[in-house]
C-alpha cells in the first residue's frame, strides 16, 4: 500500500467527523414565551369561508427566547419556529452586540444530497440475494453523481449498484454536518464577553388565516335581533404555539408576492440500470428505501377546539371576549388570555355579543330600462350606538336565524349572506338569499325615438307586510322624468320605495328620456 | 489486499474498516473533490441583482512543466463556461473544456462497447456466485455480450456486469478543464474568474413608525440566495445594486407601463456615501462569510433612527366611476431618503415592511410594499394597505350633455369639377360637452380628523380640453388627465365634495 494516500485518507475522515464550525454554536429549542398576531388572506373576500386545507393568510409570530451567548463568535440556531416563516421577514432584537447576519439554510437532507455528498467516499453496500434472502455487505466508493446513480467501485471492479441479479442498498458511516432536516434559521453574533441574552425573534409565516363569522337571531318582534359575532382563527402550520398571546387584525394589509416558503432541497435518488428488463416473473418488490425518510407531512383532520360556547337554554357565563384597539388604520381584536395556536387545528372565540340590535328587513332589486336583478332579501341597520350597534365590525359570514312560527321556541335557519368591513358610523347591508314570494316585473308601456315608458309591478304574496326597495339604473346622460310615485335618490340612482300591504301589489310608472 | 488489512466487524470496528477501504481502493480517492473539502481558493464574489455573480478564485497551484490538463473542481455548479477567464504566471493557456458529458449506467455501458468484462451470475436458488470474462458486442435497446463461444443477451435479473475501469470522457459532474502549457515549474496562484447563475439580492426593510411622534426607525438588510449548487467557503462578498446586461435583449427598448403612481414619489437628486461601480451602488459585506448553497442570508446595511415620516391618505377614483357602497382610503407612509430630512441613504430595491406598536408596545405588522432602486434626497410615498375607518364613496351624480356655442373648423376641402371654378368647403362642428356632476362622501370613524387625498382620473382622454367649471373645495391639476383635492374630514364625521367637470367624453 501506498503510504502517503493512506494518510490523506485517514486526515479526510477526521475532518468530516470534526465539528463542522470552528466557533460557538448555540442552539435555542423553543421560545419561552410566544404571541401570534393573524392576519387575513389577502384575496379572500370577507364572506368566503377559509379553506383549512390552504391557508393564504399568514400570521406575525414574535417569541422570546432566553440563549447563553459565549465569548467571540458564535452561531445561534432557532429551532421551533413556524415552518410557513418567510426568511427575509425576521427581526432580532436583544442582542447587545447585534447581528452580524441572519441565515437560512434550506440544503436538507434527503437521499439524494446523501448520495451527492458521499460521491468519491467509501460506503457500504448491503446486497441481498432475492431468492434466498442472504445478505452480505461489501465496501464500495461511490464514483457518479446522482443524475447517474448508482455507479460503483468495489473491490472487483466498477459496477451498477441494484442491477443483475442482486437487490443492493447503500449504507453510509456518517450524515454529512450541514445538511438539516428542515430548513433552519440561525443568526451570527460577536461578543466580547459571555452573557445570557433574551432574544426577541419575530418573523412572519404563511399558512394561517381567520374570519369574522356573524350570528342574527331575529326577536319575534321582527324589527330586533340578537347579534353575537365569533373569531375563527386557524393554522395549518405544524408548529403548535402553546400559551401564545393571540391577536386578529382586520383591514387590508399591503403585501407583495413572495414565495409561499421554502421549497426543499435534494429528493429522492433513483436507481438506473442499463439492462434490459425482464417482464415475466418479476421478483419481489424492493426493500424500502435506503434512508429512513419522514413520512410526509399530512394535513391531519382539522380539530376544532370550542373555547366558549353559547347555548340556549342554558346559563352560561359570558364567553371569553377579544378586546378591540386601533393598531395605525388596521383593527386589533386581542385575545384576553393565553391559548394555545395548536397545529392544524381551528379555534373561536367571541368577538361581540349585541342584545336588541335595530335590523330593517326588506327586499330589493336592481332595475335595469325593463330589466330586473334577482330580488334579494336584505336586512339593514347602521353601525352606531342608537341602533345597538356602535363598533368596527370586521367582514366575514353571516348566518340569520327566526324564532319558528309554530311558536315553539325553536330557531329556525333563514338565510345566509355575508359582510364587508365596516367602521363606525357606516350603513350596514346584509345580502341574504334571493325571494321567492316578492316578485317584480317590469316591461316598456311606451316608446318614442327619444324616450321609453316603464312600467314596474311588485307584488307581495307573503301574509305579512312588507317592503321593497327598487334602484334604477340608467345609462349615462339619460334622464327619468313624470314618475308617477314619488322616488329616492341614493347613491345618485332613483329609489323607488314601496310598502306592500299582506297579499298585494304596486305599480310606478316613469319615463327614461335620452339626451338627443 | 483490503480483505487481509479489515479488522474484525465489530461496530466500533466500522470506522477502521472503512479507512483500509479508502486505502485500499483506486488513488483517485486522494483527489480533493472526492474528500468533502473544497477545492476553492480565495473566492470572492460580486453578485448582481438579477440572478448573476461575478465568482473570481485564486487557487495556489503546482503546475508541471509541458502540456499538462489541470482540472477545477468546485466551480459553480450554475457556471456559464463561455465567461471563464484564467491566469497565472509561466504558462499559457492551450484550451479550455467545460465537460458536462454526465457518468451513467447506460452511458458507461455505452462506452465499454468492445472491452471485455465480468459477468457474474447469481444463482437465484442457492445465491451460489459463478465468475465469468465476456466481451460487450453492442449495448442498442438491449446489451449483447460475447462469452466463450456463445452470443447471448444480459438481462437485469441475470448478472451484473463488473468493469474493470471508467471511460475517460464521462464525469460525475460538470467539470471545467483547462490545458496549460506551462515553461516554470512550481506552486503560483491561478485565477479563475468566471460569471454564474443562481445568485440574487434583494434588500429587506424593517420600518417601525411611530405615528404619534411622525418618525420611523429603519433598518436595511441584504437578502442574499444562493441557488447555484455550491457552496462557497469564507469568501469576500460585494453586492451591485443593479441589473448588469438587463436591458440589451429587452424587445421594447425598456420601456414598462407604469401603474398609475402615488403621488407623493419624486426621485432624489443627492449622491449618497458609499462605494459606486459607474452608475451602480455597491455594498461589500464586511469580513468574510460563507454563501452556502441553498442558503438565503441576510446582512445589515443600514440603520436609522428618528427619521421623519407621516401617514396620509389617498384615492383614486376611475373616470365616469361610481359605487354603491363606500371604499376604503389607501393609508399611504410618506418618508424622505434625503440626508437633510430622511434616511440619507441611497436605498437599493427590495421590500419595505413597516410595523407599529399595539397598546402593549409590541410591535405589530401593518403592510409592505415594493421599492425600486431609490437614489438619495427622493421622497417616498408607499401604500401599506387600506384604512378601515377612513372611506369614500365617489357617487357620479348628474351627466348633461352641453352645447357649448363654441363652434371648430375640423374640414376644408378644394372642390373642382371640369369647366366650374374650384370651390372650397369648410366643415365647422359645435363643441359637445358633456358636463358631469360627481360628489365624493369622505367618511372618518376616526377620533382624530384626517385629510384625504381624493384625485379623479380619466380627465384627459385625448382631447386635452378638460374644464372643472365648480368644485366644493379648490383641487389641484396635477396633469391632464387628474385633478387632486386634499379633503378635510372632521373626527367622527365627514365631508362631501362635490365637483362638476365638463368633458368631451
Amino acid at each position: 500500500l501506498n503510504a502517503p494516500v493512506r494518510r490523506l485518507a485517514v486526515m479526510t475522515l477526521m475532518l468530516g467527523a470534526a465539528p463542522a464550525l470552528g466557533q460557538g454554536l448555540v442552539t435555542s429549542p423553543a421560545p419561552e414565551s410566544v404571541s401570534v398576531s393573524v392576519y387575513r388572506a389577502p384575496d379572500r373576500s370577507s364572506d368566503e369561508a377559509m379553506d383549512l386545507d390552504w391557508l393564504e393568510g399568514y400570521a406575525l409570530v414574535t417569541e422570546r427566547r432566553t440563549v447563553e451567548i459565549p465569548a467571540g463568535k458564535a452561531t445561534v440556531r432557532f429551532e421551533g419556529v413556524a415552518a410557513g416563516l418567510f426568511p427575509e421577514s425576521a427581526i432580532v432584537t436583544g442582542l447587545p452586540s447585534g447581528v452580524r447576519e441572519k441565515n437560512l439554510d434550506a440544503d436538507l437532507l434527503s437521499p439524494r444530497s446523501l448520495y451527492a455528498r458521499m460521491f468519491g467516499r467509501p460506503v457500504i453496500l448491503r446486497r441481498t440475494v432475492p431468492a434466498t434472502g442472504a445478505v452480505r455487505e461489501e465496501r464500495a466508493v461511490i464514483r457518479s453523481g446522482p443524475d447517474g446513480a448508482a455507479i460503483v467501485q468495489t473491490q472487483a471492479g466498477f459496477e451498477v449498484a441494484d442491477c443483475g441479479g442482486l437487490r443492493d442498498e447503500l449504507v453510509y458511516p456518517e450524515a454529512p454536518k450541514d445538511l438539516s432536516a428542515r430548513p433552519t434559521l440561525s443568526i451570527e453574533t460577536e461578543s466580547a464577553v459571555a452573557h445570557k441574552a433574551t432574544i426577541a425573534l419575530s418573523y412572519l409565516a404563511w399558512g394561517f388565516d381567520w374570519q369574522a363569522n356573524y350570528v342574527v337571531r331575529m326577536n319575534p318582534d321582527g324589527r330586533t335581533a340578537d347579534l353575537s359575532a365569533w373569531v375563527t382563527l386557524a393554522s395549518s402550520d405544524s408548529t403548535s404555539f402553546g400559551d401564545a398571546e393571540t391577536a386578529v387584525i382586520a383591514g387590508e394589509v399591503n403585501r407583495e408576492d413572495s414565495q409561499e416558503g421554502e421549497k426543499p432541497t435534494g429528493g429522492a435518488l433513483v436507481l438506473q440500470c442499463s439492462l434490459a428488463p425482464k417482464p415475466e416473473s418479476l421478483p419481489p418488490p424492493p426493500p424500502p428505501p435506503m434512508v429512513a425518510m419522514p413520512a410526509p407531512v399530512a394535513m391531519e383532520m382539522a380539530d376544532i377546539v370550542v373555547t366558549a360556547q353559547a347555548r340556549k337554554g342554558m346559563v352560561m357565563n359570558a364567553p371569553v371576549t377579544v378586546q378591540q384597539e386601533g393598531l395605525g388604520d388596521l383593527k386589533l381584536y386581542r385575545v384576553p388570555v393565553p391559548v394555545t395556536v395548536a397545529a392544524n387545528a381551528q379555534k373561536q372565540v367571541a368577538l361581540a355579543q349585541k342584545k336588541a340590535v335595530k335590523l330593517e328587513a326588506l327586499y330589493r332589486a336592481d332595475i335595469w330600462e325593463d330589466s330586473v336583478g334577482e330580488v334579494r332579501q336584505l336586512l339593514r341597520t347602521r353601525n352606531r350606538r342608537e341602533d345597538g350597534l356602535g363598533l368596527p365590525l370586521p367582514g366575514g359570514s353571516v348566518t340569520v336565524f327566526e324564532p319558528s312560527s309554530s311558536g315553539s321556541g325553536e330557531m329556525l335557519l333563514v338565510g345566509e349572506g355575508g359582510l364587508a368591513d365596516r367602521a363606525v358610523g357606516e350603513d350596514v347591508e346584509i345580502e341574504l338569499s334571493a325571494a321567492t314570494q316578492v316578485t317584480v316585473t317590469a316591461e316598456e308601456a311606451g316608446s318614442d325615438d327619444r324616450s321609453r315608458t316603464i312600467r314596474l309591478t311588485v307584488r307581495n304574496a307573503r301574509p305579512v307586510p312588507v317592503r321593497f326597495e327598487a334602484r334604477i339604473a340608467l345609462p349615462a346622460g339619460s334622464q327619468l322624468r313624470g314618475a308617477s310615485a314619488r322616488l329616492d335618490r341614493k347613491d345618485g340612482r332613483p329609489v323607488w320605495v314601496a310598502q306592500l300591504l299582506p297579499e298585494s301589489s304596486k305599480t310606478v310608472t316613469y319615463m327614461i328620456v335620452n339626451p338627443h | 489486499v483490503a480483505e487481509s488489512l479489515a479488522i474484525g466487524e465489530t461496530v466500533e470496528g466500522q470506522m477502521r474498516k472503512v479507512l483500509v477501504l479508502v486505502g485500499a481502493l483506486a488513488p483517485a480517492v486522494a483527489h480533493a473533490q472526492g474528500t468533502g473539502a473544497s477545492a476553492q481558493g480565495d473566492v470572492s464574489l460580486t453578485i448582481y441583482n438579477n440572478d448573476l455573480a461575478l465568482v473570481q478564485d485564486v487557487r495556489q497551484l503546482a503546475l508541471p512543466v509541458g502540456r499538462h490538463r489541470q482540472e477545477f473542481p468546485d466551480v459553480s455548479a450554475a457556471i456559464r463556461p463561455e465567461t471563464v477567464t484564467l491566469n497565472a504566471g509561466g504558462t499559457g493557456i492551450v484550451e479550455q473544456n467545460f465537460d458536462y458529458d454526465l457518468l451513467t449506467p447506460d452511458k458507461l455501458m455505452d462506452k465499454a462497447v468492445g472491452q471485455t468484462v465480468t459477468l457474474v451470475r447469481t444463482n437465484p436458488a442457492t445465491g451460489v456466485e459463478t465468475r465469468e470474462s465476456a466481451t460487450i458486442l453492442a449495448n442498442n435497446g438491449g446489451t449483447v455480450v460475447r462469452v466463450g463461444d456463445r452470443i447471448e443477451v444480459l438481462n437485469d435479473y441475470g448478472a451484473r456486469v463488473i468493469f474493470p475501469s471508467l471511460p475517460a470522457g464521462l464525469r460525475a459532474r460538470p467539470t471545467l478543464s483547462v490545458t496549460l502549457d506551462t515553461t516554470t515549474p512550481g506552486a503560483r496562484p491561478v485565477s479563475l474568474s468566471y460569471l454564474s447563475r443562481g445568485f440574487g439580492w434583494k434588500a429587506d426593510y424593517v420600518a417601525l413608525f411611530d405615528e404619534a411622534a411622525g418618525k420611523i426607525d429603519v433598518q436595511g438588510w441584504i437578502t442574499l440566495t444562493n441557488n447555484s449548487g455550491t457552496t462557497f467557503d469564507k469568501a469576500r462578498v460585494l453586492l451591485v445594486a443593479g441589473a448588469i446586461g438587463d436591458g440589451s435583449n429587452s424587445y421594447n427598448g425598456g420601456y414598462r407601463p407604469q401603474p398609475p403612481r402615488m403621488p407623493g414619489n419624486r426621485p432624489g437628486i443627492e449622491s449618497a456615501n458609499r462605494e459606486s461601480l459607474g452608475d451602480f451602488y455597491v455594498y461589500p459585506i464586511a469580513g468574510r462569510t460563507t454563501v452556502a448553497n441553498s442558503q438565503q442570508k441576510q446582512v445589515s446595511f443600514l440603520d436609522v433612527g428618528g427619521a421623519p415620516a407621516t401617514r396620509a391618505y389617498h384615492f383614486r377614483n376611475g373616470w365616469l366611476s361610481s359605487q354603491t357602497e363606500p371604499q376604503s382610503a389607501d393609508t399611504v407612509l410618506r418618508f424622505s431618503t434625503s440626508k437633510e430630512a430622511g434616511l440619507g441613504d441611497a436605498l437599493p430595491a427590495g421590500t419595505v415592511r413597516v410595523y407599529m406598536r399595539d397598546a402593549r408596545g409590541q410591535p405589530q405588522f401593518i403592510g409592505e410594499n415594493a421599492i425600486g432602486h431609490t437614489p438619495m434626497g427622493s421622497s417616498l410615498a408607499l401604500k401599506t394597505g387600506e384604512a378601515f375607518d377612513v372611506k369614500v364613496q365617489p357617487v357620479l351624480e348628474k351627466r348633461d350633455r352641453i352645447d357649448s356655442g363654441e363652434w371648430e373648423k375640423t374640414a376644408r376641402f378644394r372642390i373642382t369639377t371640369p369647366g366650374n371654378p374650384a370651390s372650397e368647403v369648410t366643415v365647422e362642428n359645435e363643441k359637445v360637452f358633456w358636463r358631469t356632476t360627481m360628489t365624493y362622501k369622505v367618511t372618518n370613524a376616526k377620533s382624530a380628523p384626517v385629510t384625504v387625498e381624493v384625485v379623479q382620473g380619466g380627465l384627459d382622454n385625448w382631447w386635452h380640453d378638460a374644464r372643472v367649471p365648480s368644485e366644493s373645495i379648490k383641487g389641484e391639476q396635477r396633469s391632464a388627465d387628474e385633478r387632486v383635492w386634499q379633503v378635510p374630514v372632521p373626527a367622527n364625521g365627514e365631508t362631501t365634495l362635490t365637483v362638476q367637470f365638463d368633458t368631451r367624453y
